[in-house]
């Protein structure tokens, strides 16, 4: 034991065997005893990196984001001794302005760059705890997500970078999500700093609409953002969703700025809708094709099925056809078909064509193959895979297997179906998946 | 009504680890959970201390605290209880102990 207690006690955390499970899995009650909303935090420091770095300059963006961290971390002692402040987010926002001032004037001093920073200061200091209009914020987020969007950043930096400082994950928190180490996370960051580091003073002086270049970047985040929850096989659902809302939740603001409201946005909005209406529906862990037919449809977000609805028929103007475009009408179609049977294969089938045409890719073609099989039978679908070239990363998809151990099966063939569906089985991430390919298994044995 | 009053001193170094948004978040909420339960036990929710201070001795006056020490006295909460068995329940659900590296020295405040 460390010290000397006397007659007195001491705790450590050892000490407390029931104490095992560690952290509140912030359940709704703990919130609600928190008096703050959900990610309440997390959306905080989003905010304020951006408010902050929008006046200090780009280049400051690991001071603002440690001003930010510290003021987090003084509410959550103050505020648990004294209780919420009236306007929690106003208050967040002096201590970490008043943070930030104190670094820079420390890094000012030291560095001898007085007259960059004294500029920057100036700006810093002059309105102090203005009330935010929420279009300013706005802004701010917006002009933040094109700083992450930056060509020159390394692509693989770029959405570890926006999940930093935009949504408020911890590198940690970054690396369960996306399956990578945390030091993979770190170099990734580090790269991209390096970077803004660069960025010059004057940056934050031009309108968000000079950064219209690097919309297309900006789109590519975003659907990853999306992808990454939506996709992944993980088996956690609340960390699958949490990707899923930030990314709905950016590109709606992307979709309310003239900078953003294209078209494309609106098609890219939609199709995160509809694909976010089944998120509950679907199960834990398994791929979506092949499991739709088994989904309850009753369960299908009816909110936000007409938020895609209304995305989707504000991106369908102007002259471009995106990937965007077709992958919305894709989710689009299965989100209004009345029943998996009732589906309309043959619209799908042509936007699979549409999306392959746009960007090509075997999967697409692969995915097109499913639908045909649905609409004209499983040889059809067979017919086309066979005609795929798929290459080497491909081959050892489990996905890949799986659809042609499905068709095989589908079509009676049953030697073929096994040899497919084993290979899948081998590669598959996730128990579900596994179990979901076990049970076709065993349907081909009772055959 | 217990009337006897025991002092809690958080030990140990400034701790080195950030935790996330999210996880603050949590924190604060537990803290918050926790400080309904034990409302009645809790006269005085205490502050944290100031990582820097100074010590006196019959020699003069230093820095502090103690260059010497490893863990300094981090913050202080003062709760009542019948015992210690009662205060160290109070401490034991008290979310912090969960932290890595949680160390609480609890005693009893003489009446005099």
């Amino acid at each position: 034991m460390r010290g000397n207690p006397g007659d007195g006690v001491l705790l450590t955390e050892n000490s407390n065997p029931s104490g095992s499970s560690g952290r509140s899995t912030g359940s709704h009650d703990s919130f609600a005893a928190s008096g703050l909303v959900e990610h309440f935090f997390r959306r905080e420091y989003g905010r304020l990196v951006a408010i902050l770095t929008r006046k200090v300059g780009v280049r400051h963006v690991d001071l603002v984001e440690d001003a930010v961290q510290t003021a987090l971390m003084t509410a959550l002692t103050s505020w648990v001794a004294k209780g919420l402040p009236e306007d929690p987010g106003a208050w967040l926002y002096r201590v970490a302005h008043n943070h930030l001032i104190g670094a820079l004037r420390n890094n000012a001093g030291r560095l001898r760059i007085l007259e960059a920073a004294a500029y920057e200061l100036t700006v810093a200091a002059d309105n102090p705890a203005s009330p935010r209009f929420a279009d300013e914020v706005r802004d701010d987020l917006l002009r933040m997500l094109f700083v992450c969007c930056d060509e020159a950043i390394p692509k693989d930096s770029r959405l570890v970078l926006a999940l930093k400082t935009l949504c408020g994950f911890s590198t940690s928190e970054i690396a369960l999500r996306l399956f990578l180490s945390e030091a993979n996370v770190l170099k990734r960051l580090g790269r991209a700093r390096e970077h803004l580091r660069e960025v010059p003073p004057d940056f934050n002086s031009l309108p968000l609409q000079a950064l219209q270049s690097r919309l297309a970047s900006v789109h590519v985040v975003l659907y990853l953002l999306f992808n990454e929850g939506y996709l992944s096989a993980q088996s956690d659902r609340t960390v699958r969703r949490e990707m899923c809302d930030e990314a709905i939740r950016l590109t709606t603001l992307l979709t309310e700025h003239p900078v953003g409201a294209t078209p494309e946005t609106f098609a890219l909005l939609a199709l995160m809708h509809f694909h976010g209406a089944r998120l509950t529906a679907r199960l834990d862990g398994m791929g979506g094709l092949l499991l739709l037919e088994k989904q309850d449809r009753s369960l299908w977000d009816q909110n936000q099925m007409r938020l895609g609805a209304e995305s989707l028929q504000k991106a369908a103007s102007g002259e471009t056809f995106t990937r965007f475009h077709a992958e919305a009408g894709i989710a689009a179609e299965h989100a209004f078909a009345p029943s998996f049977s009732q589906t309309r294969w043959k619209e799908i089938a042509d936007l699979y064509a549409m999306l392959d045409r746009i960007a090509p890719s075997p999967l697409n073609a692969m995915n097109r193959a499913v639908a045909i099989a649905q609409w004209q039978g499983p040889e059809a679908g067979l017919v086309l895979l066979k005609a795929i070239e798929p290459p080497q990363w491909l081959l050892g998809y489990y996905l890949w297997d799986a659809v042609l151990g499905e068709l095989h099966r589908r079509a009676g063939q049953n030697e073929e179906a096994r040899r497919y569906i084993e290979r899948a089985l081998a590669s598959a991430p996730t128990d579900a998946e596994q179990e979901l390919l076990r049970r076709r298994l065993d349907s081909l044995e009772s055959l | 009504m217990s009337t006897q009053k025991y002092l809690c001193m958080y030990r140990g170094a400034p701790s080195q680890n950030k935790p996330s948004p999210a996880q603050m978040q949590e924190m604060f909420a537990a803290f918050n959970g926790w400080k309904e339960k034990f409302k009645a036990n809790i006269l005085d929710i205490g502050s944290k201390l100031k990582p820097s201070g100074k010590v006196l001795t019959a020699s003069g006056v230093t820095d502090g605290p103690f260059a010497e020490a490893k863990e300094i006295v981090a913050g202080f909460m003062i709760i009542a209880a019948d015992d210690y068995e009662g205060a160290v329940a109070v401490v034991k659900a008290m979310p912090g102990m969960q932290m890595p590296g949680a160390c609480v020295e609890i005693r009893e405040m003489a009446s005099f």
